[in-house]
Protein backbone atom coordinates (compact mmCIF):
# COMPACT_ATOMS: atom_id res chain seq x y z
CA UNK A 1 0.00 0.00 0.00
CA UNK A 2 2.91 2.12 0.80
CA UNK A 3 4.67 1.91 -2.99
CA UNK A 4 1.51 2.94 -4.10
CA UNK A 5 0.86 6.01 -1.97
CA UNK A 6 4.81 6.63 -3.39
CA UNK A 7 3.90 5.62 -6.90
CA UNK A 8 0.71 8.08 -7.23
CA UNK A 9 3.14 11.13 -5.26
CA UNK A 10 5.93 10.67 -7.49
CA UNK A 11 3.93 10.43 -10.93
CA UNK A 12 1.90 13.86 -9.38
CA UNK A 13 5.14 15.27 -8.49
CA UNK A 14 7.03 14.74 -12.20
CA UNK A 15 3.50 16.07 -13.87
CA UNK A 16 3.70 19.07 -11.74
CA UNK A 17 7.15 19.61 -12.76
CA UNK A 18 7.00 19.05 -16.12
CA UNK A 19 3.57 21.02 -16.61
CA UNK A 20 3.34 24.05 -13.97
CA UNK A 21 6.01 26.01 -16.60
CA UNK A 22 3.83 24.93 -19.13
CA UNK A 23 0.80 25.80 -17.79
CA UNK A 24 2.23 29.66 -16.92
CA UNK A 25 3.25 30.31 -20.33
CA UNK A 26 -0.36 29.52 -21.91
CA UNK A 27 -1.60 31.44 -19.07
CA UNK A 28 0.38 34.18 -19.37
CA UNK A 29 -0.68 34.52 -23.11
CA UNK A 30 -4.46 34.83 -22.57
CA UNK A 31 -3.58 38.20 -20.13
CA UNK A 32 -2.77 41.45 -21.36
CA UNK A 33 0.54 43.20 -20.09
CA UNK A 34 -1.42 45.27 -17.98
CA UNK A 35 -2.51 42.29 -15.70
CA UNK A 36 0.69 40.61 -16.04
CA UNK A 37 2.94 43.49 -14.28
CA UNK A 38 0.07 45.33 -12.05
CA UNK A 39 -1.83 42.48 -10.88
CA UNK A 40 0.30 39.39 -10.86
CA UNK A 41 -2.56 37.07 -11.22
CA UNK A 42 -2.17 33.26 -11.08
CA UNK A 43 -4.69 32.94 -13.62
CA UNK A 44 -6.25 35.01 -16.19
CA UNK A 45 -8.94 36.80 -14.83
CA UNK A 46 -9.71 38.66 -17.86
CA UNK A 47 -8.82 36.02 -20.85
CA UNK A 48 -8.18 37.85 -24.01
CA UNK A 49 -6.82 36.40 -27.45
CA UNK A 50 -5.54 40.06 -28.33
CA UNK A 51 -2.29 38.57 -28.49
CA UNK A 52 -2.22 36.05 -30.77
CA UNK A 53 -4.36 38.06 -33.11
CA UNK A 54 -1.20 40.71 -32.73
CA UNK A 55 1.15 37.87 -33.82
CA UNK A 56 -0.44 37.51 -37.18
CA UNK A 57 -1.62 41.21 -38.22
CA UNK A 58 1.40 43.29 -36.50
CA UNK A 59 4.28 40.84 -36.32
CA UNK A 60 4.15 38.44 -39.08
CA UNK A 61 3.94 35.25 -37.90
CA UNK A 62 2.24 33.77 -40.83
CA UNK A 63 5.33 34.27 -42.97
CA UNK A 64 7.45 32.74 -39.97
CA UNK A 65 5.38 29.85 -40.17
CA UNK A 66 5.56 29.30 -43.97
CA UNK A 67 9.64 29.44 -43.63
CA UNK A 68 9.81 26.81 -41.17
CA UNK A 69 7.27 24.69 -43.15
CA UNK A 70 8.71 24.96 -46.47
CA UNK A 71 11.96 24.61 -45.31
CA UNK A 72 11.61 21.72 -43.09
CA UNK A 73 9.97 19.51 -45.83
CA UNK A 74 12.50 20.64 -48.30
CA UNK A 75 15.25 19.85 -46.56
CA UNK A 76 14.08 16.68 -44.64
CA UNK A 77 12.53 15.49 -48.24
CA UNK A 78 15.69 15.69 -49.91
CA UNK A 79 18.25 14.48 -46.94
CA UNK A 80 16.27 11.37 -46.84
CA UNK A 81 16.53 10.43 -50.26
CA UNK A 82 20.11 11.22 -50.85
CA UNK A 83 20.95 9.55 -46.92
CA UNK A 84 18.69 6.32 -47.72
CA UNK A 85 20.89 5.57 -50.70
CA UNK A 86 24.20 6.09 -49.05
CA UNK A 87 23.31 4.31 -46.14
CA UNK A 88 21.87 1.42 -48.36
CA UNK A 89 25.50 1.59 -50.17
CA UNK A 90 27.38 1.55 -46.96
CA UNK A 91 25.07 -1.47 -45.31
CA UNK A 92 25.49 -3.39 -48.50
CA UNK A 93 28.59 -3.19 -50.77
CA UNK A 94 31.74 -3.75 -49.78
CA UNK A 95 34.11 -1.32 -51.61
CA UNK A 96 38.03 -1.32 -52.42
CA UNK A 97 39.84 0.01 -49.09
CA UNK A 98 36.75 -0.21 -47.13
CA UNK A 99 35.82 2.82 -48.73
CA UNK A 100 31.92 2.18 -47.28
CA UNK A 101 33.51 1.93 -43.69
CA UNK A 102 35.40 4.75 -43.86
CA UNK A 103 33.04 7.24 -45.46
CA UNK A 104 30.43 5.94 -42.70
CA UNK A 105 32.95 6.36 -39.74
CA UNK A 106 33.74 10.11 -41.60
CA UNK A 107 30.36 11.27 -41.59
CA UNK A 108 30.13 9.95 -38.34
CA UNK A 109 32.65 12.38 -36.94
CA UNK A 110 31.57 14.99 -38.78
CA UNK A 111 28.04 14.78 -37.11
CA UNK A 112 29.77 14.45 -33.72
CA UNK A 113 31.66 18.13 -34.21
CA UNK A 114 28.88 20.89 -32.71
CA UNK A 115 27.44 22.66 -35.71
CA UNK A 116 28.68 26.05 -34.01
CA UNK A 117 32.24 25.32 -35.36
CA UNK A 118 31.15 25.88 -38.77
CA UNK A 119 29.05 28.49 -38.12
CA UNK A 120 31.23 31.58 -39.70
CA UNK A 121 32.07 29.79 -42.70
CA UNK A 122 28.61 28.42 -43.51
CA UNK A 123 27.46 32.24 -43.10
CA UNK A 124 31.08 33.67 -45.73
CA UNK A 125 30.19 31.06 -47.79
CA UNK A 126 26.05 31.81 -48.17
CA UNK A 127 27.32 35.45 -48.45
CA UNK A 128 29.03 35.05 -51.47
CA UNK A 129 26.84 32.77 -53.03
CA UNK A 130 24.25 35.61 -52.64
CA UNK A 131 22.44 32.81 -50.17
CA UNK A 132 21.84 35.05 -46.81
CA UNK A 133 18.12 35.48 -46.09
CA UNK A 134 16.80 32.97 -48.27
CA UNK A 135 15.25 29.83 -48.34
CA UNK A 136 17.14 28.08 -50.26
CA UNK A 137 20.73 28.97 -47.91
CA UNK A 138 18.56 27.17 -45.14
CA UNK A 139 17.70 24.34 -47.01
CA UNK A 140 21.29 23.88 -48.36
CA UNK A 141 22.53 24.06 -44.88
CA UNK A 142 20.09 21.88 -43.16
CA UNK A 143 19.91 18.97 -45.85
CA UNK A 144 23.35 18.31 -44.76
CA UNK A 145 23.13 18.10 -41.13
CA UNK A 146 20.58 15.76 -42.17
CA UNK A 147 22.00 13.86 -44.81
CA UNK A 148 24.99 13.11 -41.95
CA UNK A 149 22.07 12.00 -39.69
CA UNK A 150 19.84 10.44 -42.04
CA UNK A 151 22.84 8.22 -43.05
CA UNK A 152 23.74 6.98 -40.04
CA UNK A 153 20.61 5.70 -38.87
CA UNK A 154 19.20 4.65 -41.56
CA UNK A 155 22.10 2.00 -42.40
CA UNK A 156 21.38 -0.12 -39.23
CA UNK A 157 17.94 0.30 -40.27
CA UNK A 158 19.08 -1.76 -43.69
CA UNK A 159 21.56 -4.48 -41.99
CA UNK A 160 18.46 -5.46 -40.17
CA UNK A 161 16.93 -6.44 -43.52
CA UNK A 162 17.72 -9.78 -45.24
CA UNK A 163 20.12 -9.58 -48.17
CA UNK A 164 17.83 -13.08 -49.33
CA UNK A 165 14.80 -10.60 -50.47
CA UNK A 166 16.60 -8.72 -52.23
CA UNK A 167 18.52 -11.84 -54.21
CA UNK A 168 15.08 -13.55 -54.91
CA UNK A 169 13.72 -9.97 -56.83
CA UNK A 170 16.97 -10.28 -58.79
CA UNK A 171 16.54 -13.44 -59.32
CA UNK A 172 13.39 -12.88 -60.58
CA UNK A 173 14.74 -10.21 -62.99
CA UNK A 174 15.04 -7.22 -60.99
CA UNK A 175 18.13 -4.70 -61.14
CA UNK A 176 19.75 -3.93 -58.24
CA UNK A 177 18.58 -0.73 -57.62
CA UNK A 178 15.17 -2.22 -58.50
CA UNK A 179 15.68 -4.24 -55.31
CA UNK A 180 16.05 -1.69 -53.40
CA UNK A 181 13.46 0.26 -54.72
CA UNK A 182 10.84 -2.14 -54.64
CA UNK A 183 11.94 -4.22 -51.91
CA UNK A 184 14.10 -3.21 -49.45
CA UNK A 185 12.99 0.49 -49.01
CA UNK A 186 9.41 -0.62 -47.85
CA UNK A 187 10.72 -3.22 -45.52
CA UNK A 188 12.73 -0.23 -44.56
CA UNK A 189 9.53 2.32 -43.83
CA UNK A 190 9.16 2.44 -40.19
CA UNK A 191 12.69 3.20 -40.04
CA UNK A 192 12.46 6.04 -42.46
CA UNK A 193 9.44 7.15 -40.84
CA UNK A 194 11.48 7.37 -37.32
CA UNK A 195 14.32 9.14 -39.25
CA UNK A 196 12.24 11.49 -41.09
CA UNK A 197 10.59 12.22 -37.55
CA UNK A 198 13.51 12.78 -35.80
CA UNK A 199 14.81 15.09 -38.44
CA UNK A 200 11.60 17.46 -38.58
CA UNK A 201 11.89 17.79 -34.79
CA UNK A 202 15.43 18.92 -35.03
CA UNK A 203 14.97 21.13 -38.46
CA UNK A 204 12.09 23.39 -37.23
CA UNK A 205 13.51 24.04 -33.68
CA UNK A 206 16.51 24.96 -34.91
CA UNK A 207 17.99 28.78 -34.21
CA UNK A 208 21.67 29.16 -34.40
CA UNK A 209 21.93 28.87 -38.24
CA UNK A 210 18.73 30.61 -38.74
CA UNK A 211 19.99 33.54 -36.47
CA UNK A 212 22.89 34.09 -38.39
CA UNK A 213 21.62 33.07 -41.80
CA UNK A 214 18.48 35.00 -41.99
CA UNK A 215 17.46 38.92 -41.11
CA UNK A 216 13.74 39.52 -42.53
CA UNK A 217 11.02 37.64 -42.93
CA UNK A 218 11.16 37.00 -45.70
CA UNK A 219 13.54 33.98 -44.59
CA UNK A 220 13.12 33.89 -40.96
CA UNK A 221 11.82 30.99 -39.59
CA UNK A 222 9.55 30.34 -36.59
CA UNK A 223 12.42 30.10 -33.61
CA UNK A 224 14.43 32.74 -35.18
CA UNK A 225 10.93 35.30 -35.49
CA UNK A 226 10.02 34.31 -31.88
CA UNK A 227 13.44 35.30 -30.48
CA UNK A 228 13.80 38.79 -32.60
CA UNK A 229 10.33 39.39 -29.92
CA UNK A 230 12.54 39.33 -27.26
CA UNK A 231 14.85 42.52 -27.02
CA UNK A 232 17.24 42.96 -23.89
CA UNK A 233 14.96 44.79 -21.62
CA UNK A 234 11.90 43.39 -23.02
CA UNK A 235 8.32 43.91 -21.24
CA UNK A 236 5.84 42.68 -23.94
CA UNK A 237 5.18 39.52 -21.86
CA UNK A 238 2.05 38.88 -23.17
CA UNK A 239 3.37 39.04 -26.78
CA UNK A 240 6.33 37.09 -26.15
CA UNK A 241 4.59 34.25 -24.23
CA UNK A 242 1.75 34.00 -27.09
CA UNK A 243 4.96 33.67 -29.46
CA UNK A 244 6.17 30.89 -26.98
CA UNK A 245 3.21 29.17 -27.72
CA UNK A 246 2.72 29.37 -31.56
CA UNK A 247 6.49 28.91 -31.50
CA UNK A 248 6.09 25.49 -29.88
CA UNK A 249 2.40 23.96 -30.61
CA UNK A 250 2.84 22.73 -34.42
CA UNK A 251 6.06 20.62 -33.17
CA UNK A 252 4.54 19.50 -29.95
CA UNK A 253 1.34 18.07 -31.33
CA UNK A 254 3.43 16.74 -34.38
CA UNK A 255 6.11 14.74 -31.27
CA UNK A 256 2.72 13.53 -29.55
CA UNK A 257 1.26 12.61 -32.81
CA UNK A 258 4.02 10.45 -33.55
CA UNK A 259 5.18 9.62 -30.24
CA UNK A 260 6.37 5.74 -30.17
CA UNK A 261 8.08 6.07 -33.33
CA UNK A 262 9.88 9.02 -31.77
CA UNK A 263 10.81 7.43 -28.13
CA UNK A 264 12.47 4.40 -30.40
CA UNK A 265 14.71 6.81 -32.75
CA UNK A 266 15.45 8.67 -29.36
CA UNK A 267 16.75 5.92 -27.69
CA UNK A 268 18.02 3.60 -30.87
CA UNK A 269 21.06 4.86 -30.91
CA UNK A 270 22.17 4.21 -26.96
CA UNK A 271 20.81 0.68 -26.52
CA UNK A 272 22.63 -1.35 -28.31
CA UNK B 1 28.18 -20.07 -43.74
CA UNK B 2 30.68 -16.83 -43.71
CA UNK B 3 32.03 -17.38 -46.91
CA UNK B 4 28.52 -18.77 -48.57
CA UNK B 5 26.81 -15.26 -47.92
CA UNK B 6 30.37 -13.45 -49.16
CA UNK B 7 30.59 -15.61 -52.30
CA UNK B 8 26.67 -14.64 -53.27
CA UNK B 9 26.94 -10.76 -52.09
CA UNK B 10 30.41 -10.37 -54.57
CA UNK B 11 27.82 -12.30 -57.57
CA UNK B 12 25.17 -9.64 -56.97
CA UNK B 13 27.66 -6.75 -57.22
CA UNK B 14 28.70 -8.52 -60.80
CA UNK B 15 26.38 -6.90 -63.18
CA UNK B 16 27.53 -5.02 -65.62
CA UNK B 17 25.64 -1.08 -64.41
CA UNK B 18 25.60 -2.76 -60.95
CA UNK B 19 29.61 -2.09 -60.56
CA UNK B 20 28.88 1.63 -60.65
CA UNK B 21 25.84 1.26 -58.22
CA UNK B 22 27.48 2.13 -54.61
CA UNK B 23 29.56 4.75 -55.83
CA UNK B 24 26.06 6.66 -57.58
CA UNK B 25 24.14 5.87 -54.47
CA UNK B 26 26.43 7.30 -52.37
CA UNK B 27 27.19 10.62 -54.73
CA UNK B 28 24.28 12.97 -54.16
CA UNK B 29 24.35 12.68 -50.49
CA UNK B 30 28.38 13.01 -50.08
CA UNK B 31 27.95 16.41 -53.02
CA UNK B 32 25.79 18.27 -50.32
CA UNK B 33 28.30 17.49 -47.09
CA UNK B 34 31.53 18.47 -49.01
CA UNK B 35 29.39 21.55 -50.27
CA UNK B 36 28.02 22.47 -47.29
CA UNK B 37 29.88 20.90 -44.21
CA UNK B 38 33.24 19.94 -45.08
CA UNK B 39 34.12 22.75 -47.42
CA UNK B 40 33.21 25.42 -44.62
CA UNK B 41 35.13 23.34 -41.93
CA UNK B 42 38.26 23.56 -44.22
CA UNK B 43 37.44 27.14 -44.94
CA UNK B 44 36.82 27.77 -41.34
CA UNK B 45 40.38 26.21 -40.23
CA UNK B 46 41.93 28.46 -43.15
CA UNK B 47 40.26 31.83 -41.84
CA UNK B 48 41.29 30.95 -38.31
CA UNK B 49 45.27 31.51 -39.67
CA UNK B 50 44.65 35.19 -40.65
CA UNK B 51 42.92 38.62 -39.14
CA UNK B 52 40.23 40.04 -40.84
CA UNK B 53 38.82 43.32 -40.98
CA UNK B 54 35.69 44.09 -42.05
CA UNK B 55 34.81 40.78 -42.71
CA UNK B 56 37.97 40.31 -45.38
CA UNK B 57 41.29 38.84 -44.53
CA UNK B 58 44.10 41.08 -43.91
CA UNK B 59 46.91 39.35 -43.03
CA UNK B 60 47.95 35.71 -42.13
CA UNK B 61 49.07 35.35 -38.87
CA UNK B 62 49.80 31.94 -37.99
CA UNK B 63 49.12 30.59 -35.01
CA UNK B 64 48.94 33.46 -33.63
CA UNK B 65 44.71 33.56 -32.73
CA UNK B 66 45.08 30.06 -30.81
CA UNK B 67 48.15 31.05 -28.98
CA UNK B 68 46.15 34.50 -27.79
CA UNK B 69 42.81 32.31 -26.84
CA UNK B 70 44.95 31.01 -23.59
CA UNK B 71 45.68 34.69 -22.45
CA UNK B 72 42.15 36.01 -23.20
CA UNK B 73 40.15 36.25 -19.95
CA UNK B 74 37.37 36.16 -21.14
CA UNK B 75 37.65 32.92 -23.17
CA UNK B 76 38.84 31.37 -20.38
CA UNK B 77 36.49 32.19 -17.89
CA UNK B 78 33.63 31.41 -20.64
CA UNK B 79 35.43 28.08 -21.24
CA UNK B 80 35.18 27.44 -16.89
CA UNK B 81 31.64 28.43 -17.05
CA UNK B 82 30.49 25.85 -20.02
CA UNK B 83 32.24 23.12 -17.93
CA UNK B 84 30.94 23.75 -14.54
CA UNK B 85 27.25 24.32 -16.82
CA UNK B 86 28.07 20.46 -18.50
CA UNK B 87 29.27 18.84 -15.39
CA UNK B 88 26.29 20.35 -13.07
CA UNK B 89 23.56 20.05 -15.92
CA UNK B 90 24.37 15.91 -16.87
CA UNK B 91 25.50 14.81 -13.46
CA UNK B 92 21.73 15.66 -12.21
CA UNK B 93 20.06 14.86 -15.34
CA UNK B 94 22.01 11.19 -14.77
CA UNK B 95 21.16 10.41 -11.17
CA UNK B 96 17.22 12.00 -11.55
CA UNK B 97 16.97 10.39 -14.79
CA UNK B 98 18.25 6.59 -13.77
CA UNK B 99 15.91 6.83 -10.62
CA UNK B 100 13.01 7.75 -12.69
CA UNK B 101 13.57 5.17 -14.98
CA UNK B 102 13.93 2.36 -11.89
CA UNK B 103 11.00 4.00 -10.70
CA UNK B 104 8.97 3.56 -13.53
CA UNK B 105 10.26 0.20 -14.74
CA UNK B 106 7.06 -1.75 -13.01
CA UNK B 107 4.17 -1.07 -15.05
CA UNK B 108 1.57 0.49 -13.16
CA UNK B 109 -1.33 3.17 -13.81
CA UNK B 110 -0.49 6.07 -14.58
CA UNK B 111 3.12 5.05 -16.52
CA UNK B 112 2.15 5.96 -20.07
CA UNK B 113 0.41 9.76 -19.31
CA UNK B 114 4.11 10.21 -17.33
CA UNK B 115 5.95 8.93 -20.42
CA UNK B 116 3.40 11.04 -23.00
CA UNK B 117 3.87 14.41 -20.71
CA UNK B 118 7.89 13.64 -20.28
CA UNK B 119 8.26 13.68 -24.08
CA UNK B 120 6.78 17.66 -24.54
CA UNK B 121 9.75 19.03 -22.29
CA UNK B 122 12.58 18.12 -25.13
CA UNK B 123 10.38 18.04 -28.31
CA UNK B 124 9.28 22.01 -27.28
CA UNK B 125 11.52 24.24 -29.43
CA UNK B 126 14.94 25.57 -27.26
CA UNK B 127 14.16 28.80 -28.09
CA UNK B 128 10.42 28.60 -26.41
CA UNK B 129 12.25 26.70 -23.44
CA UNK B 130 14.07 29.73 -22.74
CA UNK B 131 10.78 32.17 -22.61
CA UNK B 132 9.12 29.59 -20.47
CA UNK B 133 11.24 29.97 -18.06
CA UNK B 134 12.01 33.75 -18.45
CA UNK B 135 8.24 34.03 -17.54
CA UNK B 136 8.83 31.86 -14.41
CA UNK B 137 11.94 34.05 -13.51
CA UNK B 138 11.14 37.79 -14.50
CA UNK B 139 11.18 39.99 -10.97
CA UNK B 140 8.12 41.54 -12.05
CA UNK B 141 6.26 38.92 -14.18
CA UNK B 142 7.80 35.79 -13.37
CA UNK B 143 5.85 32.50 -11.81
CA UNK B 144 8.12 32.66 -8.95
CA UNK B 145 7.49 36.25 -7.78
CA UNK B 146 3.36 35.81 -8.40
CA UNK B 147 3.86 32.70 -6.18
CA UNK B 148 5.23 34.61 -3.63
CA UNK B 149 3.44 37.67 -3.41
CA UNK B 150 0.70 34.92 -3.20
CA UNK B 151 1.73 33.93 -0.46
CA UNK B 152 2.61 37.43 1.54
CA UNK B 153 6.25 37.44 -0.07
CA UNK B 154 8.06 39.85 -2.18
CA UNK B 155 9.46 40.02 -5.62
CA UNK B 156 12.38 37.53 -6.48
CA UNK B 157 15.44 38.10 -8.27
CA UNK B 158 16.99 35.46 -10.42
CA UNK B 159 18.47 36.81 -13.73
CA UNK B 160 20.10 39.67 -12.28
CA UNK B 161 21.92 37.75 -10.07
CA UNK B 162 25.16 35.95 -11.40
CA UNK B 163 24.92 33.18 -8.91
CA UNK B 164 20.91 32.83 -9.39
CA UNK B 165 20.94 32.91 -12.73
CA UNK B 166 23.48 30.36 -13.74
CA UNK B 167 21.70 27.86 -11.30
CA UNK B 168 18.91 28.92 -13.34
CA UNK B 169 20.04 27.86 -16.40
CA UNK B 170 21.10 24.79 -14.81
CA UNK B 171 17.57 23.88 -13.77
CA UNK B 172 16.35 25.11 -17.17
CA UNK B 173 18.51 22.25 -18.93
CA UNK B 174 17.97 20.12 -16.13
CA UNK B 175 14.06 20.51 -16.34
CA UNK B 176 14.42 20.04 -20.64
CA UNK B 177 17.26 17.17 -20.97
CA UNK B 178 16.33 14.68 -17.54
CA UNK B 179 13.53 13.32 -19.85
CA UNK B 180 15.85 12.18 -22.45
CA UNK B 181 18.21 10.43 -20.31
CA UNK B 182 14.97 8.98 -18.17
CA UNK B 183 14.43 7.16 -21.91
CA UNK B 184 17.54 5.85 -22.77
CA UNK B 185 17.92 4.26 -19.09
CA UNK B 186 14.12 3.05 -19.15
CA UNK B 187 15.40 1.54 -22.63
CA UNK B 188 18.35 0.08 -21.20
CA UNK B 189 16.73 -1.49 -18.10
CA UNK B 190 14.08 -3.04 -20.14
CA UNK B 191 16.55 -4.83 -21.93
CA UNK B 192 18.39 -6.27 -19.02
CA UNK B 193 18.34 -9.92 -19.05
CA UNK B 194 15.87 -11.80 -15.85
CA UNK B 195 17.40 -14.51 -14.83
CA UNK B 196 19.95 -12.64 -12.54
CA UNK B 197 17.72 -10.80 -10.88
CA UNK B 198 15.45 -14.07 -10.39
CA UNK B 199 18.59 -16.11 -8.52
CA UNK B 200 18.98 -12.71 -6.62
CA UNK B 201 15.72 -12.52 -5.17
CA UNK B 202 15.81 -16.37 -4.91
CA UNK B 203 18.97 -15.94 -2.30
CA UNK B 204 16.85 -13.23 -0.69
CA UNK B 205 19.16 -9.86 -1.66
CA UNK B 206 18.12 -6.86 -0.43
CA UNK B 207 16.69 -4.13 -3.07
CA UNK B 208 19.94 -2.04 -2.22
CA UNK B 209 22.38 -5.34 -2.90
CA UNK B 210 20.61 -5.88 -6.29
CA UNK B 211 20.77 -2.25 -7.29
CA UNK B 212 24.20 -2.36 -6.37
CA UNK B 213 25.39 -6.07 -7.68
CA UNK B 214 23.43 -6.19 -10.33
CA UNK B 215 21.51 -3.33 -12.03
CA UNK B 216 24.19 -0.86 -11.87
CA UNK B 217 27.51 -2.52 -13.30
CA UNK B 218 24.86 -4.25 -16.06
CA UNK B 219 23.79 -0.81 -16.72
CA UNK B 220 27.12 1.00 -16.78
CA UNK B 221 27.57 0.51 -20.70
CA UNK B 222 24.14 2.60 -21.21
CA UNK B 223 24.57 4.65 -18.14
CA UNK B 224 28.19 6.01 -20.18
CA UNK B 225 26.78 6.43 -23.94
CA UNK B 226 23.62 8.39 -22.73
CA UNK B 227 25.65 10.57 -20.32
CA UNK B 228 28.65 11.45 -23.32
CA UNK B 229 25.74 12.08 -25.93
CA UNK B 230 24.27 14.53 -23.41
CA UNK B 231 27.94 16.07 -22.97
CA UNK B 232 28.46 16.37 -25.80
CA UNK B 233 25.10 17.85 -26.81
CA UNK B 234 25.41 20.36 -23.87
CA UNK B 235 28.59 21.84 -24.50
CA UNK B 236 27.15 23.35 -28.00
CA UNK B 237 24.33 24.59 -25.96
CA UNK B 238 23.07 28.24 -27.69
CA UNK B 239 19.53 28.79 -27.66
CA UNK B 240 18.95 28.64 -24.58
CA UNK B 241 21.25 30.95 -23.21
CA UNK B 242 20.74 33.14 -26.18
CA UNK B 243 17.27 34.29 -24.87
CA UNK B 244 17.50 33.36 -21.22
CA UNK B 245 20.08 35.55 -20.22
CA UNK B 246 22.49 36.71 -23.23
CA UNK B 247 25.44 35.33 -21.66
CA UNK B 248 24.95 37.61 -18.15
CA UNK B 249 24.72 39.36 -15.55
CA UNK B 250 28.63 40.20 -16.49
CA UNK B 251 29.59 36.96 -17.46
CA UNK B 252 27.64 34.48 -14.99
CA UNK B 253 26.31 32.87 -18.25
CA UNK B 254 28.69 33.06 -20.94
CA UNK B 255 28.69 30.17 -22.43
CA UNK B 256 31.89 29.44 -24.70
CA UNK B 257 29.05 29.17 -27.91
CA UNK B 258 27.86 32.96 -26.74
CA UNK B 259 31.55 34.13 -26.05
CA UNK B 260 31.91 32.78 -29.80
CA UNK B 261 29.31 34.15 -31.47
CA UNK B 262 29.93 37.41 -29.81
CA UNK B 263 33.31 37.52 -31.11
CA UNK B 264 32.59 36.82 -35.05
CA UNK B 265 28.91 39.14 -35.08
CA UNK B 266 29.17 41.50 -32.51
CA UNK B 267 33.16 42.01 -32.28
CA UNK B 268 33.52 41.50 -35.81
CA UNK B 269 36.74 39.39 -35.24
CA UNK B 270 36.22 37.02 -37.66
CA UNK B 271 39.65 34.93 -37.23
CA UNK B 272 39.80 35.15 -33.63
CA UNK B 273 36.25 33.53 -33.56
CA UNK B 274 37.50 31.06 -36.41
CA UNK B 275 40.11 29.82 -34.25
CA UNK B 276 37.69 29.96 -30.96
CA UNK B 277 35.63 27.07 -33.29
CA UNK B 278 38.01 25.19 -34.37
CA UNK B 279 39.16 24.44 -30.77
CA UNK B 280 35.69 23.80 -29.27
CA UNK B 281 35.19 21.60 -32.17
CA UNK B 282 38.49 19.90 -31.31
CA UNK B 283 37.84 19.76 -27.39
CA UNK B 284 34.55 17.49 -28.19
CA UNK B 285 36.33 15.45 -30.52
CA UNK B 286 38.97 14.84 -28.30
CA UNK B 287 36.26 13.97 -25.49
CA UNK B 288 33.87 12.05 -27.72
CA UNK B 289 36.92 9.66 -28.92
CA UNK B 290 38.25 9.15 -25.55
CA UNK B 291 34.84 7.98 -24.34
CA UNK B 292 34.28 5.89 -27.32
CA UNK B 293 37.81 4.13 -26.43
CA UNK B 294 37.24 4.18 -23.08
CA UNK B 295 33.33 2.37 -23.56
CA UNK B 296 35.42 -0.52 -25.75
CA UNK B 297 38.04 -1.45 -23.01
CA UNK B 298 34.54 -1.76 -20.52
CA UNK B 299 32.97 -3.89 -23.26
CA UNK B 300 35.72 -5.97 -23.81
CA UNK B 301 37.04 -6.39 -20.05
Amino acid sequence: MSTRLARILTTVFVLAVVLLPIYWLVSTSLKSNREITQEGTLYPHVPTLDNYVRLFTEKQFGSYLTNSVVVTFFSVAIALVFGAMGAYAIARFRLPFAAERKIGLFLLTLRIIPPVVILIPVYLLMLSLGLLDSWLGLIATYTAFNVTFCVWMMESFFREIPVDLEEAAMVDGDSRFGAFRRITLPLAAPGLAATAIFAVLVTFNEFLFALALTATPRAMTMPRGTATLIGRIDTDWASMAAAGVIGALPIVFFALLVQRHLVRGLTMGAVK
Amino acid sequence: MQTGTQARKYRLQGAGLDLALPYLMLAPGLMVVLGVLVYPLWDGLRASTRAYRYGSPVADVGFKNYVQLWSDAQFLNSLWVTVKFVALSVSIEAVLGFALALFCLHEFRGIRLLRTVLIIPMVITPVVVAILFRLIYASDAGMLTALSEAMGGGGVQILGNPLNAFIGLVVLDVWEWTPLMFLILLAGLQSLPHEPFEAARVDGAGPWRVFADLTFPMMRPVLAVAVVLRTIDAFGTFDQVFVLTRGGPGEATRLISIYGYDTAFKFQQTGYAAALFVTIGLVVLALAFSAIRLLRRVDAS
